[in-house]
């Protein structure tokens, strides 16, 4: 019983692998098709919830940074609270950049060992990938370390790399216990309360311990006390969340005003 | 019936999983053995070629061409040492200075950055701090020299077929996977495969007669015919054709020597 969560530099390998996985498994594949559901759920429009999944907001393009920060964040808590239901393959949500802490979690990259593809065209894509996953999670998604398992198919066959993943799953150190999923409790909940906020504000980090919260955000002398009034109320109305904590940061100078 | 590298960066049990591997599969281990077969037959001070490993080139270095010597030294007694299969490599740049020979498993160990200070923390009784220091400098130094050398960052994961975290996953896990993947086909050591390393080895011997005095040559061999390619455009120099006769003399497994000069080294070429 755990989480298994592919990422790929190749999404159709990425894909392939994960239902392999499943499969292999008898676990619940949980892939783009969400997005569906995540887009009804939180009433936005799919087409700019699937590019928000590939790109970042510019000058030049329809999605503002603060459309663009909370359509990944709905995307989260979706994901988030879908995860806790335990035995299941997760791909193509990027759920490796903000599923952090959760040690049934079990992080596997499959690089595609794509010949047809030219060294120039690998590293633009995997660049493109790395500007994406630094700005929406501040992490860089091609750092090895991140990762528990990395199976380059070069020369390793698919069906062996689908072993060797099935096998990781299975170790004591990916059981489900009662700590680690409460830390995914605690990811979800955090998520749900970054998508409530992050709908009418921007500037938002949010922490979550046994239903407290921490929200830390940043606000001028005049608007600090509206805003920490406002937080408090949309966070509190947020299912599980038993206490809101607010911290200011001025947004010009920097300095905390607690 | 195949060769293991095991790249790791340094505390991170990487050494404990090769143990463990050529234990299991009853392989030869090997690292600084290469170090030392490189010290006996070029005559080199051990430190000096422990230096060249370990450092990054520096600016003089860069002109002087010492470190790629040394490094066409390494890579040549590796060759000969691998040349009877069924070997674990845990020295350092395995899976770069055996690039190319299809029946080798190219394994990457990583640890948890806090696991890797609690051992440095305990085996030198250092702060946590100045523990951190020094892996972050052991990490970069061998960042900077694989960059210097052959222009790739050892973390990029192309250059390995498995990467390994050894925190969740632990020491015997690895095992478990690499004994796995090495029983695969991809890494039999076919009778092609046998052949490209029988190569790689005769270019490698070449490369190493011949790198002191001329630093930007590259190698390739294919069934014993050699080709040595010159970025300038002089290729039969008397210099040249002399040292080549002599290393055709002294070398087992030549059969033709070819010089072709002004022309791209081939990305085999070594």
């Amino acid at each position: 019983m755990s989480i298994i969560i592919i990422a790929s530099d190749t999404a159709e390998i990425e894909h392939s692998i994960a239902q392999k996985v499943a499969a292999a498994m008898d676990y619940q594949l949980l892939d783009r098709r969400i997005l569906e559901d995540t887009a009804k759920k939180y009433q936005i429009d799919p087409g700019k919830l699937a590019d928000a999944m590939k790109t970042t907001p510019s000058l030049f393009k329809s999605l503002s940074s603060g459309q663009w920060r909370y359509l990944l964040a709905c995307v989260e808590a979706h994901v988030l609270d879908r995860l806790l239901a335990d035995k299941i393959v997760c791909c193509g949500l990027s759920a490796h950049l903000y599923v952090t802490g959760v040690s049934h979690a079990l992080n596997v990259r499959i690089l595609s060992g794509d010949d047809s593809q030219s060294e120039k065209e690998r590293e633009n894509r995997l660049q493109q990938r790395k500007k994406w996953s630094m700005a929406a999670y501040n992490e860089d998604e091609t750092e090895l370390s991140r990762y528990d398992l990395v199976i380059n198919l070069d020369q390793i066959d698919p069906a062996e790399a689908v072993k060797t993943i099935t096998g990781a799953a299975g170790y004591r150190k990916f059981q489900v216990m009662t700590y680690s999923m409460k830390c995914l409790s605690d990811l979800a909940l955090a998520a749900r309360v970054n998508v409530a906020l992050l709908k009418t504000m921007t500037d938002i980090s949010v922490q979550a311990r046994d239903g407290s919260v921490i929200v830390s955000t940043k606000a001028g002398n005049r608007q600090k006390r509206k805003k920490v009034e406002t937080i408090k109320e949309l966070a509190g109305k947020v299912e599980g969340v038993r206490y809101v904590e607010v911290h200011v940061k001025k947004n010009l100078l920097g300095v905390t005003t607690g | 019936m195949c060769i293991i590298t095991i790249s790791r960066g340094s505390y991170s049990m990487g050494k404990a999983v090769a143990q463990q591997v050529a234990q299991r599969l009853n392989y030869q281990l090997i690292s600084r053995e290469v170090l030392l077969d490189a010290c006996s037959r070029f005559n080199i001070s051990e430190i000096k070629l422990e230096k060249a490993i370990h450092d990054a080139p520096g600016i003089l270095e860069r002109y002087r061409h010492s470190k790629q010597s040394y490094i066409a030294y390494i890579r040549s007694s590796l060759m000969e040492r691998i040349a009877d299969d069924n070997v674990v490599y845990h020295g350092l740049a395995g899976h770069l200075l055996l690039k190319g020979i299809g029946h080798v498993l190219k394994v990457r160990i990583n640890a948890d950055m806090e696991k890797r200070i609690r051992i440095v923390m305990e085996r030198d009784q250092i702060p946590a701090d100045a523990a951190r220091q020094r892996i972050q400098e052991d990490d970069n130094q061998r960042r900077k020299w694989t960059h210097s050398l052959y222009g790739q960052d050892p973390m990029d994961a192309s250059l390995y077929d498995l990467t390994i975290c050894i925190d969740k996953l632990s020491v015997d896990h690895a095992v478990d996977f690499i004994c796995q993947a090495a029983a695969t086909d991809g890494f039999k050591s076919t009778e092609k495969n046998l052949q490209k390393a029988k190569d790689m080895a005769v270019a490698c011997r070449v490369k190493a007669a011949l790198v002191d005095e001329f630093p930007h040559i590259g190698v390739t061999c294919e069934y014993g015919n050699v080709l040595i390619y010159i970025k300038g455009r002089d290729p039969m120099n008397a210099k040249l054709s002399k040292k080549l006769a002599h290393v055709r003399e002294a070398t087992a497994g030549i059969f033709h020597v070819e010089t072709h000069a002004g022309s791209e080294l081939p990305a085999d070429a070594v």
